[in-house]
């Protein structure tokens, strides 16, 4: 970021569909209108009531990588895609405020019929015996590789102590699509993926484990530790803070 | 010393290639002359193969990368593993013994770039002894060329470590406990947190059902009295699922559940773990001493147990010897129970090698015996094999007292 575009604040904010609309609407409730500049399909845009400061349209899992390259200042987007794109983002992001819309919870699903399985150590030990039987570990369908290998290994999000059950034998499969359908394809035995309400993986067979949430994820206001702020644009910051109210 | 120097730092002066060049060569003639083959693996290796043997935590230390073709990759982390496919290609899994060394480049991930004595990209010069004749004999000798090697390349003080799986399989086998019970606390013992917690859960083999969710107790009641009538278990979980309405799919099969819910069953049923038995393993893995005394020590911990494991410890006495013989002390030699290494597949002897002026979290060489790898790789037979690896570029900065 060069001096110039240092002086002004920059705010990442999805730039299509549920999450644009919910930022948008938030934003208005305080008083912010964010609107395109130029062409209406253009990705520059601007807060009205606030002068210094450019709104950049970007697709929601392209915010993370600005925040944590510190190429943008503030961005809207989701916890899970943030704690995945970033593994150290406690300490490379500062979250703001949870937004209250965007909700999806990452969770761990097994084929319900594992009645053999129902948290984290049953795991373990099924993941032995399928190791020994069938010669290679159990395959974890997921697009969200680094929050799996975080939670397996025992760490924890939010403020719970880092757990004992750290399951080791398995291996992740990259899944972009479709994930839920994963085991039944025969593609991986398990899945880590989003889920709102639950349906679809009920759809598809699946249960999550009893301590398989690995993350309660909603949208959030967040603010990159490696952007630059001056006086005034931490002033821009705590200003847009203020008017917001989930 | 990590804090010491930046990754700008790292060394890629034409003098440090040179001095790393002598230092190999000096090293790569202890090997030859006392008959490794020398070998060249391949650089890339298939992700494949690491990840089912080490497991995910692989890629965060690890380049792993898709090529063209859509396959997954890796810049080979480590050369025990390339150099024992390598042996199973040449040889098969017949056991024909096999003396094989390398020196060559290895990459592991570390943040910003690395550090001195955790450089990103290193070589390391090893020797692999596969089906030796004489395994202990072997052990000292893998042990005793890797200590002459670093002497010859200048260091005048070197401290080891050491550990021996292979009394704790004995342990675990001459305790009285379910096969089941042996096999998650051998797994277990590279995370102890979760070892001793195991141990608490064995002890007191009641409180698992407390835990267990109400259906699955229901169905393995069902499938055990459905197996004394009919002695069919798998039959009996098939129509408790159906009656459920739960759809079967993927590649975990019913037969396996069927296994697993026996186990558990089985452990309810069982006998709790003597907490004697809780209070030797744990004695054990917190053992501290030096070499000399490890055995004695051992014993004191056995005595009023009626738990004998005197081959195991005979044979790590003979080891003593050997390595004696071979111009290696090893009785000063801390050694501790709970000392595995990293890798799940050492079986027996383990060691590392240190300097105080990289410290004890840098190793400058470490190895052992893993007689299960090559079984974890071909699918086939288990063959003996003792390897170790040197850190070259740590061992140069030692040499030079710490500075590049």
């Amino acid at each position: 970021m060069n001096e110039t575009a240092a002086e002004r604040l920059v705010l990442a904010v999805p730039s299509k569909g549920r999450l644009m609309e919910d930022t948008t609407a938030l934003f208005a409730k305080g008083g912010l209108t964010l609107a395109r500049t130029g062409n209406e399909r253009g990705y520059r845009g601007e807060v009205k009531e606030l002068p210094g400061v450019d709104v950049a349209f970007v697709s929601a899992s392209e915010i993370a990588d600005l925040i944590r390259k510190g190429e943008v200042h503030l961005g809207v987007t989701g916890e899970d895609l943030i704690r995945e794109q970033i593994p150290d983002a406690d300490n490379a992001v500062e979250f703001l405020l949870p937004l209250g819309f965007g909700h999806a919870d990452v969770v761990i699903a097994v084929p319900d019929f594992w009645i053999d399985v129902s948290t984290m150590s049953d795991l373990e030990e099924a993941a032995l015996l399928y190791r020994r039987m069938h010669g290679s570990r159990m395959r974890v369908a997921t697009k969200y590789r680094t929050l799996t290998r975080m939670y397996f290994a025992g760490h924890r999000y939010g403020d719970q102590p880092r757990a004992v059950d750290a399951v080791s034998m398995y291996r992740i499969v990259e899944s972009l699509g479709a994930t839920e359908g994963a085991p039944a394809a025969g593609l991986a035995e398990l899945i880590v993926d989003i889920t709102s309400t639950g349906s679809t993986l009920r759809a598809n067979g699946l249960r999550v484990l009893d301590d398989g949430i690995i993350l309660r994820s909603q949208a959030n206001l967040v603010a990159s530790r490696r952007a630059p702020f001056g006086e005034r644009l931490a002033a821009l910051k705590d200003d847009i803070l203020a008017r917001i109210t989930p | 010393m990590d804090h010491l120097y930046s990754a700008a730092d790292l060394p890629t002066s034409s003098r440090w290639i040179e001095a790393l060049g002598r230092q190999a060569t000096i090293i790569t003639s202890i090997f030859a002359r006392a008959g490794f083959e020398p070998i060249a693996p391949a650089v890339i290796q298939p992700a494949d193969l690491f990840l089912d043997l080490i497991g995910e935590d692989l890629r965060a230390r690890t380049y792993v990368f898709t090529d063209p073709d859509g396959a997954e990759l890796c810049l080979r982390p480590d050369l025990t593993i390339p150099a024992t496919r390598l042996y199973l290609d040449r040889f098969g899994d017949e056991g024909k013994p096999a003396r094989l060394s390398y020196n060559g480049v290895v990459f592991r991930y570390q943040r910003a770039g690395g550090s001195l004595a955790r450089p990103r990209e290193f070589r390391q010069a090893g020797i692999e002894y596969f089906a030796p004749d004489a395994p202990a004999q072997a052990e000292a000798e893998i042990l005793a060329l890797s200590v002459e090697s670093i002497r010859a390349a200048g260091l005048r003080a070197c401290t080891l470590r050491i550990g021996d799986l292979g009394i704790f399989e004995a342990l675990l086998s001459a305790i009285d406990m379910p096969e089941r019970w042996r096999r998650q606390l051998k797994h277990h013992f590279w995370h102890p947190p979760a070892f001793r917690r195991q141990l608490q859960k064995l002890m007191k083999p009641e409180e698992f059902g407390r835990s267990l969710a109400a259906p699955l107790l229901a169905a393995m009641e069902a499938a055990r009295r459905e197996a004394a009538r009919h002695g069919d278990a798998v039959a009996a979980l098939e129509r408790h699922i159906e009656a459920r309405g739960i759809s079967v799919s993927g590649t975990r099969t019913l037969e396996e559940i069927a296994l697993q819910l026996e186990g558990l069953s089985a452990d309810l049923r069982s006998p709790p773990l003597d907490p004697r038995s809780a209070l030797l393993l744990d004695a054990y893995l917190k053992l501290a001493t030096p070499a000399r005394g490890a055995t004695e020590a051992i014993r004191g911990l056995l005595k009023t147990t009626g738990v004998e494991i005197d081959a195991a410890l005979d044979c790590f006495d003979e080891r003593l010897k050997l390595t004696a013989q071979e111009g290696v002390d090893l009785s000063d030699a801390p050694f501790s129970g709970g000392f595995g290494r990293q890798f799940e597949y050492y079986t027996g002897f383990v060691f590392e090698i240190l300097s105080p002026i990289v410290g004890e979290a840098a190793p400058l060489a470490g190895g052992g015996r893993y007689d299960r790898l090559v079984e974890e790789i071909s699918g086939g037979k288990s063959i003996t094999a003792v390897g170790s690896a040197i850190h070259t570029e740590r061992l140069l900065l030692a040499v030079r007292g710490g500075r590049p």
